[in-house]
């Protein structure tokens, strides 16, 4: 943990990918059932997206704003020549939206046709391997509709959210 | 906004998903489609023209065999590139048939040649079902069955006579002919034509000119059957050439007829006789000695570059005895040598060193403010001079290199140009209506990128045109026009922009038509009152489309939307008239490159914004008394003419703006509108490369893109065909 929060710190994904593997090198888990999830936080509520659906993680930087978005979307970043929107998760998901911190980082999603896009995030925590039968259905459909699962991590509910929901462009 | 491009990335230390995979298979597929169909429709038209040839019992051209074979050849190639073996086996087999044909190995009467038809027909059906897996086993059966047809219909060819035998030539520069230099040297003996060998000295530094010279005044009246670099007593700053000709005239009369300095003619006789080639009136006095006439020995041929591909054509003759099946490799060289002169690259390169190019004028941007910044120390002023003088020398070069590699990416409109004729081909036999196209301008360059980008919306524009506008020949004969109609393309260069009009003499757009699919569609009320413009362009609206009254070519596809949305990216637009009747005009404006533009950096409040300099036409300081309203709009009195107005700030909804009454007004220009955009304060030019915004929205109003630039970071690029779109639109509102 402490390891996977220093890397992250540096928003080295390549670290943080590592250490995952070696958790999983120890042995005692099973292969074959395990689900790789990033794991990060919205003030200290933990929550998880799929890591395949991870480009990088990267610091903070001048978000430029948009005329015209929807408040969920805080504007464009610039990410080593390409321009990226960059999206309010705490928005999205109808928190209250607050000023960014030390430990806020944009995780760079993949998203449809190559396309990318950034997510604003409180902190990143680490990688988990999470074995199936581990999760199970939100049951209650939030507003936002983008937290379909839950899973038990260290007697911690996780809510892990539907990228692709969050993605999705609605009428607001 | 569409993206112009994309960049795949696989997730880091992640396999890329399965579907990613598996659309990028398509990808690859539909690439090599298109890239296929251009060669195959290629040559179709030049079996259609070797078919003619037959027929008809004239010589068969051998630039057309050529052409054929260098098509064949590209798609062997392009079916390697992309990994099916089964195509690129049977091209292969093509070339096979096409090169017995140019070396005489196969008559044109043969059935082989038939076979190139098959073939034809074969890869058509092979790409439509390219995406299909079930069919695979179906192809890979059909491929081989041709292929087996093929070889069987290759036979050996019988030994020709030996006409060269007789000929008083020496027998290593018969040696150094490749195979089809010596096919052609037949066919010119067959046809009983005179044989001479042209010798001319040239400056090294200018040869190729000098003999490009000599070889197209030769064409005039013959062939060139052979160009060997020939060595003897030239000096070193000069090079010497024999060329083999094959013409109707005697020699003198050739050497009358060409008449260049240094050029010297001799006949070569076709009996054996004692002399074997017979010096005749020579224009030049550097006749060479007779023993050492123009002959290339082995080594001297190998050491010159021109023919070390003869040279190794010979190597392989003296081993096999001059057994032609040994010399395929040999006519291969050459037709791959013929056509890689120019280089393919691939698009992103050039994006990318664009983008290099626009990086490193980002950082002279910043050297040049440092430069400022150290001028206001008096103890640094002197080296800040000097900073200045050479960050301009800097400024100068990278001006430069963006001007080349500029260039490089510029294209002509005319292989677009012929894509759509192509089309329109096909759909003229599809369909019963005689519709003849117009091209003009197809010098015309554009940005490569652009260039690729347009091509849909210009098909789509060109398919409307001949589905919808034109109507069928009886109607056309009953409005009093002629049958034929015309579609009429025209690019040409105004300003900055280039326009690409397409016109049609069809019946034009019935707008109370328009309007009624519009409001069936709850696009508009009953009640709205639009302008005859204003109707017009309820073509452009999502969702319109007149599919239901006419055909299915171009109701499948994109729609005037989509046109459009496409064109706007482009950072251009589109613009349509129209008289019931008379016919349509669909114009569209295009920057002529998105690679590095100038733009003006203009702020509202604490926004910046940038706006591309070629359709901005001035800038103007406004006092508030100057702005007028009438109505709902602001107006300008710019010399006598009304400019609308729209505050920047009120278009996107920013807040802070200045109200202190001074503002600058940008005029904005693009197509025939005009329209003064207000904002608090400019920021002067930079160069920047406009790119694309990545992320789930994917289409922002008003913002074409955004630039980076080095000390603002990123800043929009504004959307000048929706700002001038949208004052038209509202002005004929009003």
């Amino acid at each position: 943990m402490s390891e996977a929060g220093s890397a992250s710190e540096n928003g080295d994904w390549e670290s943080l990918a590592r250490a995952a593997s070696l958790r999983g090198a120890d042995g005692e888990d099973q292969v074959d059932l395990l689900r790789e999830l990033l794991s990060f936080r919205l003030d200290e509520s933990p929550y998880a997206i799929p890591v395949e659906r991870v480009r990088e993680i990267v610091r903070v930087r001048k978000i430029t704003s948009v005329p015209k978005m929807p408040s969920w979307v805080l504007g464009v970043v610039a990410l080593r020549g390409e321009i990226v929107q960059v999206v309010d998760l705490r928005m999205r998901l109808g928190i209250p939206s607050k000023s960014t911190s030390r430990q806020s980082r944009i995780i760079v999603l993949h998203g449809d046709d190559d396309r990318i896009t950034g997510m604003l995030v409180d902190a990143v925590d680490q990688v988990l391997r999470v074995n199936e039968d581990a999760f199970q259905n939100a049951e209650v459909s939030t507003e936002s509709g983008a937290v379909n699962e839950l899973c038990v991590r260290e007697g911690e509910f996780v809510s892990i959210v539907d990228v692709d929901r969050v993605l999705e462009l609605r009428a607001d | 906004m569409a993206a112009r491009r994309s960049k795949a990335k696989a997730p880091a230390k992640k396999a890329p998903r399965r579907a990613a995979k598996s659309s990028a298979r398509r990808k690859a597929n539909r690439e090599f489609v298109s890239e296929a169909e251009e060669i195959l429709d290629r040559m179709r038209e030049d079996l259609v023209d070797l078919g003619d040839q037959r027929t008809n019992g004239i010589e068969v051209d051998p630039d057309l065999v050529n052409q054929i074979f260098r098509s064949a050849h590209s798609l062997k190639g392009l079916a390697g590139m992309f990994g099916l073996d089964g195509i690129g086996k049977l091209a292969h087999h093509m070339e096979d048939i096409l090169d017995g044909l140019r070396l005489g190995r196969i008559a044109i009467e043969s059935p082989a040649v038939d076979l190139l038809d098959s073939a034809v027909a074969l890869f058509t059906a092979l790409l439509v079902d390219i995406e299909d897996p079930a069919l695979e086993e179906k192809h890979t059966r059909d491929i081989a069955e041709l292929i087996r047809r093929i070889d069987s219909a290759v036979e050996e060819p019988a030994p020709a006579a030996d006409e060269l035998a007789g000929l008083a030539l020496d027998p290593s520069l018969l040696r150094a002919l490749t195979e089809y230099e010596e096919h052609r040297l037949r066919e010119n003996i067959r046809r009983g034509r005179h044989l001479a060998l042209v010798d001319s000295t040239f400056e090294i530094i200018a040869f190729e000119e000098g003999l490009s010279e000599l070889s197209a005044a030769i064409r005039e009246v013959g062939e060139v059957v052979s160009t060997l670099p020939s060595p003897g007593d030239a000096p070193e700053s000069q090079i010497r050439f024999s060329l083999l000709v094959a013409t109707d005239m005697a020699a003198d009369q050739l050497s009358s007829h060409l008449d260049i300095a240094g050029a010297s003619v001799r006949e070569v006789r076709r009996a054996s006789q004692a002399e074997a080639v017979e010096s005749v009136e020579s224009t030049s006095v550097s006749g060479r000695p007779r023993d050492q006439a123009s002959r290339p020995s082995a080594t001297e041929a190998a050491a010159s570059p021109p023919s070390a591909a003869q040279a190794a054509g010979r190597e392989a003759a003296s081993v096999d005895s001059r057994s032609a099946t040994a010399r395929p490799e040999t006519a291969e060289l050459e037709s791959l040598r013929s056509i890689s002169d120019t280089v393919r690259v691939d698009i992103r390169k050039l994006d990318e060193l664009m983008n290099l190019v626009g990086e490193l004028v980002i950082h002279r941007n910043a050297i040049e403010s440092i430069a400022a910044r150290l001028s206001t120390d008096a103890s640094a002023a002197r080296l800040a001079a000097e900073l200045t003088k050479t960050n301009k020398q800097l400024d100068r070069k990278l001006k430069e290199l963006q001007a080349g590699v500029l260039d490089v990416r510029m294209v002509p409109l005319r292989q677009v140009f012929e894509k759509l004729s192509r089309v329109v081909r096909r759909l003229r036999r599809d369909q019963d209506k005689n519709v003849s196209m117009d091209f003009r301008g197809a010098d015309t360059e554009l940005d490569k990128l652009i260039v690729e980008q347009l091509v849909d919306p210009l098909m789509h524009v060109v398919r409307n045109a001949f589905d919808h506008a034109i109507e069928s020949p009886a109607d056309r004969r009953a409005a009093g026009k002629p049958e034929d109609a015309t579609i009429f393309v025209q690019a040409f260069q105004r300003g900055n922009h280039v326009v690409i009009e397409v016109r049609d003499d069809g019946g034009g757009i019935d707008r109370a038509k328009v309007r009624a699919i519009a409001e069936s569609q709850g696009l508009v009320s009953p009640d709205d009152e639009l302008t005859e413009r204003e109707t017009l362009d309820l073509i452009f609206l999502p969702g319109l489309s007149t599919r239901g009254e006419i055909s299915e070519t171009s109701g499948r596809g994109v729609g005037m939307d989509v046109v459009r949305a496409n064109l706007a990216a482009l950072g251009g637009m589109v613009e349509v008239n129209s008289v019931v009747g008379r016919g349509t005009t669909v114009s569209m404006t295009l920057p002529i490159t998105l690679a590095i533009i100038q733009a003006l950096i203009v702020g509202v409040a604490e926004h910046r914004f940038a706006i591309p300099l070629n359709s901005v036409l001035e800038t103007l300081l406004l006092e508030g008394h100057e702005i007028q309203r009438s109505e709902d709009r602001e107006i300008l009195n710019l010399r006598g003419d009304a400019l609308t107005l729209r505050r920047l700030s009120e278009e996107f909804e920013l807040s802070g703006t200045r109200n202190d009454g001074k503002q600058y007004a940008v005029v904005l220009g693009m197509g025939e509108q005009r329209v003064g955009l207000l904002v608090d304060d400019l920021h002067g030019q930079q160069d920047t490369v406009i790119k694309s915004i990545n992320g789930p929205i994917r289409e922002i109003a008003g913002i074409a893109g955004a630039t980076e630039l080095g000390d603002q970071g990123v800043v929009l690029v504004i959307d000048v065909s929706y700002i001038v779109g949208e004052s038209t639109r509202r002005m004929e509102a009003a």
